[in-house]
């Protein structure tokens, strides 16, 4: 249905530009003083800079932590979304495809924990992991991720698995398949959308957590990863006033997540809503 | 291995009874895997969900009767902790702090974002797709990021709001935004907007490409205007999702404490201080807060009982405020 346009669309046109524009520029800003010397930053920060200043962004990467804050953030998210998405399958699988006493029992056991705020209890936690050896390293916080499923994930493949049909599964089963082949090979390539889906979603929390990392690495400064190195490159430049280095560090830091949603535009914003919003 | 008739059989006979004695039948065989595939899956899996997710909730209530340095002996106090809580007047900024983040933040998100969604899927202006990718794009960015971005907005020598203030005029003398009681909490609520307002663009142009054209369609007919049919159909019947957007974010506000950690630490003189910070710096913070001891889990875990009441009693007012009105169409 198209419509006649009016002079009330020339001003609510021009609000639309207005917010894009409030959302991009600070980030061009940011861009365009990170390719400044400090010297020309302090001066004047409209002021075209006289050579491009690439240096910056390797000085974010070598002195202000960032590279190795990288380096252990691809670990830490690479390993959590390996062995955190394939057990979230596999708990979906159990909690939707088996038939078994207890199975509502469960599933409202897990349920209770969308009641239970979670940040309330951040010091027990914090005291649980440090019993079990899980702070100060990496690998706890993989474990942390991985074997602690995350209820939003969960029922993202649940509600996928729910609607292969049943017959498929029982032909397989007939056919000599074992459980696990079943798994592997039907299941899972038919609830394959469900599980790029909370990949995305996992890739984005993961690399964008910073509390998590924050209090379980606390004092393992060459374990931090990149949002904890970021914070503690900006605590530094009350000492050191290298501002155009941490602003490449910022841009460095936004680029994977960036890249990400850029390519997985449909999927993240059609996931979002998923299951956080049902009127 | 089956004879190949009874694997014929198998196949082709609903009932499998009649062929138990050639083979173990493909259900009993599962029966034993089911089990078997149950207890490696799930075993781990709830053992970890009730050390990690049930069990520190029921912990937080024992530590709260504790004084307890998270190292040392813990020491029963009894309901000492909750004696100091109620007369601890930097819980009751923060609290304040908290509602006013929570009444500020949700009203300008939900007003913006139903504006810009309206916009975006009636107008249908042929820059509407890009705008619907770009507005998105704060929520994918991490709390880091967006709170330095926005220090870096609010820094008085250089900061972008202070520079652009003098483009137009306004000199305002090096202020900084956050260094200044006055101002530090204002200037995070800009914030929480910019980085909110994507997500709900998003829920809202789903809400409103989901009421029937036809109803606008008849309204036009009759001759209602533009703004009679935001106030008369796409409103009421986008209602609901407004409501659970609101319940959404007011407990995100009560929750949430990475930005304000990051940008001020609850700085200056508690002036940005929250609940969620408050606790986390008795626990963990290096610095001492207002007075008192430092890396005391026992309060630490009295402030986080408190959180919880807030957040029920939050969820419960949001409730019964924006009462459910379902509408059918």
């Amino acid at each position: 249905m198209k419509e006649r346009r009016t002079v009330g669309d020339i001003f609510w046109r021009l609000m639309l530009f207005l917010w894009a524009l409030g959302i991009i520029l600070p980030m061009i800003w940011i861009l365009y003083e990170s390719l400044k010397t400090n010297r020309e930053f302090y001066k004047d920060i409209w002021a075209l800079p006289e050579q491009l200043q690439w240096n910056n962004y390797a000085k974010a990467w070598n002195y202000l932590g960032l590279g190795k804050g990288m380096l252990n953030t691809v670990y830490y998210v690479g390993c959590s979304l390996l062995f955190g998405v394939s057990f979230t399958a596999l708990c979906a699988y159990a909690l939707t495809r088996l038939q078994w006493k207890g199975k509502r029992l469960a599933w409202n056991l897990l349920m209770l924990s969308l009641l239970l705020p979670g940040i309330n209890a951040i010091v027990p936690q914090y005291v649980i992991a440090r019993l079990l050896h899980l702070t100060g390293k990496l690998s706890g916080l993989i474990f942390l991720n991985s074997a602690v499923l995350d209820i939003f994930s969960l029922m993202v493949v649940s509600g996928f698995m729910q609607t292969i049909p049943k017959e498929l599964e029982e032909s397989a089963f007939m056919d000599g398949a074992s459980l696990f082949q079943v798994f592997r090979l039907i299941i899972v390539p038919l609830s394959m959308p469900g599980i790029v889906t909370i990949s995305i979603f996992r890739f984005l929390a993961l690399y964008n957590d910073f509390l998590g990392p924050y209090i379980y690495l606390s004092d393992k400064p060459e374990k931090y990863t990149i949002g904890v190195s970021m914070f503690m490159a900006n605590q530094k430049m009350i000492y050191k006033s290298d501002w155009v280095s941490l602003f490449a560090g910022v841009i460095i830091a936004m680029v994977p997540t960036i890249i990400i949603y850029l390519i997985f535009q449909k999927t993240v914003t059609q996931g979002a809503t998923l299951g956080a919003i049902k009127g | 291995m089956p004879s190949e008739g009874g694997y014929l059989l198998d196949r082709n006979i609903t009932s499998t009874a009649s062929v138990e004695d050639t083979r173990v039948p493909w259900y009993k065989k599962s029966q034993a895997q089911k089990w078997i595939f149950l207890t490696v899956v799930l075993g781990p899996a709830f053992a970890c969900y009730f050390a990690f997710s049930l069990y520190p909730n029921i912990l937080t209530a024992y530590y709260s009767f504790f004084r307890w340095d998270g190292i040392g002996p813990k020491i029963f106090i009894g309901l000492r902790n909750y004696a100091k809580m109620i007369t601890d007047p930097f819980l009751y900024k923060a609290l304040l702090n908290n509602l006013i983040l929570a009444s500020a933040c949700p009203l300008l998100v939900i007003m913006i974002s139903v504006i810009l969604a309206y916009l975006l899927v009636t107008r249908r202006y042929k820059e509407a797709g890009f705008y619907k990718v770009l507005f998105f794009l704060p929520n994918v960015l991490s709390s880091v990021v967006v709170a330095l971005l926005w220090t870096f907005i609010y820094n008085g020598q250089w900061g972008l709001l202070n520079k652009v203030l003098e483009l137009i005029g306004i000199d305002m003398g090096g202020f900084y935004w956050l260094g200044s009681e006055r101002t530090a909490l204002l200037a995070i609520i800009p914030l929480y907007v910019w980085s909110g307002v994507g997500f709900y663009v998003i829920v809202f142009m789903n809400a409103i490409n989901s009421i029937p054209p036809s109803l606008y369609e008849s309204a036009i007919l009759e001759g209602a205007g533009n703004m009679q049919r935001l106030f008369k159909i796409t409103l009421p019947l986008i209602s609901g999702v407004i409501r659970v957007g609101i319940i959404f974010m007011v407990l995100g506000s009560f929750k949430g404490f990475e930005t304000i950690l990051i940008m001020t630490n609850g700085g200056p003189y508690s002036s940005t201080n929250v609940i969620g910070l408050y606790m986390f710096n008795f626990a963990f913070s290096s610095t001492e807060i207002g007075g008192f001891n430092q890396h005391d889990f026992g309060y630490a875990s009295t402030i986080g009982m408190f959180l919880f009441v807030v957040l029920v009693g939050a969820n419960l007012i949001v409730n019964k405020f924006f009462k459910h009105e379902a509408v059918e169409f």
